[in-house]
């Protein structure tokens, strides 16, 4: 069951970790590729800061968009990113998980761990517990005033 | 084109949230691993009260994520299997959204490098023109 709620992925880049780090945490590099083929994303936000909230708004080839947000709850580069994720689904955020990711420099380029747990570990959730409340809520106004009280 | 007809469903926070709590993933684990099980035997393991074990499985079976039925004087419980697939549903989109990202990603870093490099040369060379 564990297994079942955890996604790992892991892949090796020609690129040093600095560049990978940045690709995540510079939205002018990560509307470059985030999202599948032919996806653009015109509405982004990163506040790249520790309970700094992010989100973004991919819109398909087919005029179709989704919107996925969350807050930043570890940044330590160029090792470490931690962050939450939800898709909107309809308007509601929808389920929050956690995704973190490891860059490791290995011959020829770093090797990226992905991992996201459909839920927060609880060692982020100890860490994070005090300003787990204000730090959702300023996500919730956040969103708002992103997408006018309507997600896309 | 991948994601949007396939966004997971709107009961998934529920069965999430079923699931984010230690003693319900243990209960859930043990049910995955050893399929039905009787209230007794769910409690066994855990040194909380029944009535509280009680509460967690009233959790899991509203989020649909176990069933209940009495056979005989005994309650018994087992998972739904409906509840499993919608969890590796929504990791399987996960992972689709991922490769596909983590592949124009690469793509990005590649046609960087190479401009890069361009920079790099074009450099060089007017160091040698110097």
């Amino acid at each position: 069951m564990s297994e079942d709620t955890t996604l790992r992925m892991e892949r090796i880049f020609a690129a040093t970790p600095e560049q990978l780090f940045s690709a995540w945490t510079n939205a002018d590099q990560l509307v470059r590729w985030w999202g599948p083929e032919g996806a653009t994303t015109p509405k982004h936000d990163l506040d790249v800061r520790e309970g700094g909230a992010w989100i973004t708004t991919m819109r398909h080839e087919d005029g179709s968009e989704n919107t996925v947000s969350g807050v930043y709850r570890l940044i330590d580069p160029p090792r470490r990113l931690v962050f939450t994720w939800a898709w909107h689904n309809d308007g509601p955020r929808g389920h929050e998980s956690e995704v973190a990711l490891d860059f490791e420099p290995v011959d020829g380029g770093t090797r990226m761990v992905l991992v996201q747990k459909t839920f927060q570990s609880a060692e982020m959730c100890d860490r994070h517990s005090m300003g787990w409340t204000s730090s959702f809520n300023d996500l919730a106004r956040h969103v708002e005033s992103l997408t006018g009280g309507t997600a896309a | 084109m991948i994601m949007q007809h396939d966004i997971p469903a709107p009961d998934l926070p529920a069965l999430f949230g079923a699931l984010a709590d230690p003693h319900r993933l243990a209960i859930v684990e043990a049910l995955a691993a050893e399929g039905e099980k009787t209230v007794g035997e769910l409690c066994a393991p855990f040194e909380i009260s029944a009535p509280a074990i009680s509460r967690h499985l009233a959790v899991l079976e509203s989020a649909g994520v176990i069933e209940r039925r009495v056979d005989r004087q005994w309650r018994v419980c087992r998972i739904r299997p409906d509840a499993l697939t919608a969890v590796e549903g929504w990791v399987e989109t996960q992972r689709r959204f991922w490769n596909a990202s983590l592949d124009r990603l690469e793509r990005m870093l590649a046609e960087d490098a190479g401009t890069n490099a361009t920079v790099a040369k074009s450099n060089n060379d007017k160091e040698k023109k110097r």
